[in-house]
């Protein structure tokens, strides 16, 4: 797959290195002893450590036993898989009016927690929760099979997850956790929206220096330590290897009953969709339909599925093309999950820079997407790959295929379901993607996410409700795109 | 699917006749008034969006040389120095300028011209002021009654952020404004990151707890104009003039264009009567034409008497320094005096 790779490091290069590159290199210099001698900027690099360390437990903590139950095929199951991926897609500031909503000074709970830690928190368990239940579920699905083992061998059922099931699932609870680091450490959006300014992480200090003041040997030093902490997690991500286990099934179904715990769960924690499904008016559903004043619906939905198809068509053939790659060799491993590591307001800037001819054309925003959603795919397909057994590929090469027809025919078909999860995955990526979007573009390119921001941009009733039902509506199309795609299998690596 | 390959083969090209105009996020014109100039002169009009005003100029200072775009709109008066300065701008006098304002053309060597102009303003709730007593000056919202009440944009992420510290600056001094901000912090003001979140979050109006605002002048009017005949007058109105902060938004010809001719027509475009009536409910900000009419919901945005105005080289001068300051008092808890003898 010497080719695969080639095609994946020749898209790094020009889509993300070459560009972040350029940003890096205004700032190289005088500026990072500066940057590094002033306290407050330190205050932000702890502040973003907490962030990203507690978000990861607290996700764990929730994620751990809900894998577990849904080990159980019961109603609605995939219903439920579905919905945790949902937040992923939504708009910070609407989910930012959600929390409010309940938890804010005038919440329907009574208890304001805004600019508190607790938000925040609440904040990156709801967004972070689907994602590692993704990981975690097929890991649980396989588990059976050795703690049935345990139980056999006379083990109570405690001593059997703590001493069997507990250290097998270790690689993929690592796994886990460091994927929300990596999202919680290098947040934007959240922390900025619910914990007021106090909690900017620093990403936001990045943008803030990049985009307002134009304070490059800062922003580049802050960018660096951002790069170097992240690298380190996505070190210690790729060391760990799962235990091949024998793929399990579910175990015996549950009746109602079982739906009726799991649904109260999911009705609390994502109370603030509830919220904003609650508001959902219908008449403001159809005045955006076909508004004047604004982008109307039904062009921004447009924009939007065909923007994501042709996305995808980008991010497919990357991801597979990384994921065969990555499976043999460490380092293109490693430089693989570049993307996780790398500001997006830098990459945009990087972008103008770097490529001014191309004037933020819709080449450019598609890469953007297809980097941003690429190593989600990959990351889904590789666990599959790697528990191929080789002897498949060695039978269709003696049986006189070259290497990648023998990978397009045996190995593809075989991992179907991981390729359909890791694109609904890439697909709520690139739905949802609202920063690299801003990476300019024509008006009438307006997206789903960027119409809803353009009428919370007005003052004015109407515009608000309008904001509020595309909201709803984007999480219905991307709840109803996620579920067909996908059907609750959710597998990632 | 074939039009879009179609239309990056043209933009990758270049054959296209095409003008780039660099924007805010803020920017929106009637569809139709940009068609038909498309179709009198033969031009094609591509927007980008850059973000916020002062992010928008950036993005131009960072591509000076090989300009992203032949035009750039919505850079304000706070930034008017750091354009200038950076010398991204071609001189353009165009024939339009006799028909604008004379106030508002703060650049003499016509690199910068006015489009349109406004004021950042402190709205409040009426419905939450009904039974209770207005802050009547500035320094009132310091006073106990009025803790909690107030939510402003954060100065470093936010343009009304920016236009509101330097309100204060120009109100209470170089002394006295952190004073001011001390207070309001002690007060707990809350610091929203931008214009929405502030306006749809934390405002009475849509269900926060704040009933006071860093908004715009036109805003009351703009909740009319929106609400689909639900008000008949405005839900909110304006605080004290002596806190409304002057803002006019400048057009300018990237240098480096490489359609200047086309850069002209789309100036003079923006400058004419159809464009500059159509801004205030497109844009709510007043046109700065002379003879340009406004719309009759304008009349619940008066101009405010005795408002803010700084001059544009003190504010590029000091923008860091009092953008520092201020997170320093609000955000970090520093005192006013700690801040005043750091400075060198």
């Amino acid at each position: 797959m010497a080719y695969g790779g080639l095609f994946v490091l020749l898209f790094l290069g020009l889509a993300l290195f070459y560009p972040l590159g350029r940003i890096l290199a205004l700032g190289v210099g005088e500026g990072f002893a500066r940057a590094l001698a002033n306290p407050y900027y330190w205050e932000r690099y702890l502040w973003s450590l907490e962030y990203g360390l507690l978000s990861a437990l607290l996700t764990l903590a929730l994620a751990l036993p809900l894998a577990f139950l849904l080990r159980r095929p019961f109603p609605l199951r995939e219903v439920f898989l579905a919905l945790s991926t949902l937040p992923f897609v939504l708009p910070t500031p609407v989910v930012a009016l959600g929390f409010l909503a309940l938890l804010g000074p005038r919440g329907v709970l009574g208890v304001d927690l805004y600019g508190t830690k607790a938000l925040l928190f609440l904040a990156a368990v709801f967004y972070n929760l689907g994602l590692a239940l993704r990981i975690l579920l097929p890991v649980a699905l396989n588990l059976e099979g050795p703690l049935q083992a345990a139980r056999v061998l006379g083990a109570s059922s405690l001593r059997a997850f703590l001493r069997v099931g507990l250290p097998l699932l270790l690689p993929a609870l690592g796994a886990a956790g460091l994927l929300v680091f990596i999202y919680a450490f290098s947040a934007f959006g959240v922390p900025l929206l619910l914990g007021g300014p106090r909690y900017a992480t620093l990403e936001v200090e990045v943008y803030t220096l990049l985009a307002y003041r134009l304070a490059f040997p800062e922003a580049s030093a802050l960018m660096l330590l951002e790069i170097l902490t992240l690298a380190l997690a996505v070190a210690l991500y790729l060391r760990l290897r799962p235990y091949p286990l024998p793929p399990g099934g579910l175990l015996p179904a549950r009746p109602w009953a079982y739906t009726l715990g799991i649904g109260a769960f999911f009705l609390l924690l994502f109370a603030p969709l509830w919220g904003l499904f609650l508001r959902l008016d219908l008449g403001a559903l159809a005045s955006a339909w076909a508004s004047r004043e604004f982008t109307p619906l039904s062009l921004a939905l447009g924009n939007s599925l065909r923007f994501t198809l042709l996305a995808l068509l980008l991010a497919l053939p990357l991801g597979v093309a990384y994921a065969a790659s990555a499976r043999r060799g460490p380092f293109m491993d490693l430089l693989g999950l570049f993307p996780l590591m790398v500001s997006p307001v830098a990459l945009g800037l990087g972008y103008l820079l770097a490529y001014p001819h191309l004037r933020g054309s819709l080449l450019l925003l598609l890469s953007a997407y297809a980097l941003l959603a690429y190593p989600l795919l990959a990351r889904a397909l590789l666990p599959a790959l790697r528990s191929l057994p080789p002897t498949l590929l060695e039978a269709a090469r003696v049986l006189g295929a070259t290497p990648v027809r023998a990978f397009l025919r045996v190995e593809i078909p075989l991992v179907f379901p991981a390729l359909q999860s890791g694109l609904a995955l890439a697909l709520a990526a690139i739905l949802g993607e609202f920063g690299a979007s801003l990476v300019l573009w024509r008006p009438e390119w307006t997206t789903l996410t960027l119409a809803i921001y353009e009428r919370l941009g007005r003052p004015g009733e109407a515009p608000f409700r309008e904001a509020l039902a595309l909201a709803a509506f984007l999480a219905l199309v991307s709840g109803l795109l996620f579920y067909l795609l996908d059907r609750g299998r959710g597998r990632v690596g | 699917m074939l039009r879009i390959v179609a239309l990056l083969v043209l933009l990758a090209f270049g054959f296209a006749q095409e003008i780039t105009v660099l924007t805010h996020n803020s920017f929106s014109l009637d569809k139709g008034l940009i068609a038909r100039f498309e179709r009198e002169t033969g031009l094609r009009l591509r927007f980008l969006k850059g973000g916020d005003a002062g992010e928008t100029l950036n993005r131009a200072i960072l591509t000076k040389g090989a300009p992203i775009a032949d035009v750039i709109y919505g850079f304000d008066n706070t930034f008017l120095s750091r354009a200038l300065e950076a010398d991204i701008l071609l001189p353009y006098r165009s024939p339009e300028i006799q028909n604008l304002k004379a106030t508002l053309l703060l650049d003499p060597t016509f690199r910068a011209l006015p489009v349109d102009y406004g004021w950042v303003s402190l709205n409040y709730d009426r419905a939450y002021f009904k039974d209770r007593p207005l802050p009547k000056v500035p320094a009132d919202l310091t006073r106990p009654e009025y803790a909690r009440l107030l939510v402003v944009q954060n100065p470093a992420t936010s343009s009304p952020g920016l236009a509101f510290l330097m309100a204060t600056v120009a109100r209470f001094g170089e002394d006295g404004y952190l004073d001011f901000w001390a207070k309001l912090r002690d007060g707990g003001v809350r610091v929203a990151k931008g214009w929405s979140e502030a306006y749809y979050t934390h405002f009475t109006l849509y269900k926060g707890d704040r009933p006071l605002v860093v908004s715009y002048t036109t805003s009351p009017a703009a909740e009319v104009y929106y609400s689909e005949g639900k008000y008949q007058e405005p839900p909110t109105g304006n605080l004290f003039p002596e806190l409304a902060f002057f803002q006019v938004e400048f057009v300018g010809i990237l240098k480096g264009t490489r359609n200047l001719e086309g850069a002209r027509k789309v100036v003079d475009w923006l400058l004419s009567r159809p464009v500059q009536e159509n801004i205030p409910t497109e844009m709510w900000m007043y046109p700065a034409r002379r003879d340009a009419g406004l719309p009759e919901v304008f009349r619940f945005a008066p101009e405010p008497l005795g408002s803010v105005r700084m001059d544009p080289k003190a504010m590029a001068q000091n923008r860091e320094r009092w953008l520092e300051e201020w997170t320093k008092v609000v955000l970090q808890g520093q005192s006013p005096e700690a801040v005043r003898r750091g400075r060198r």
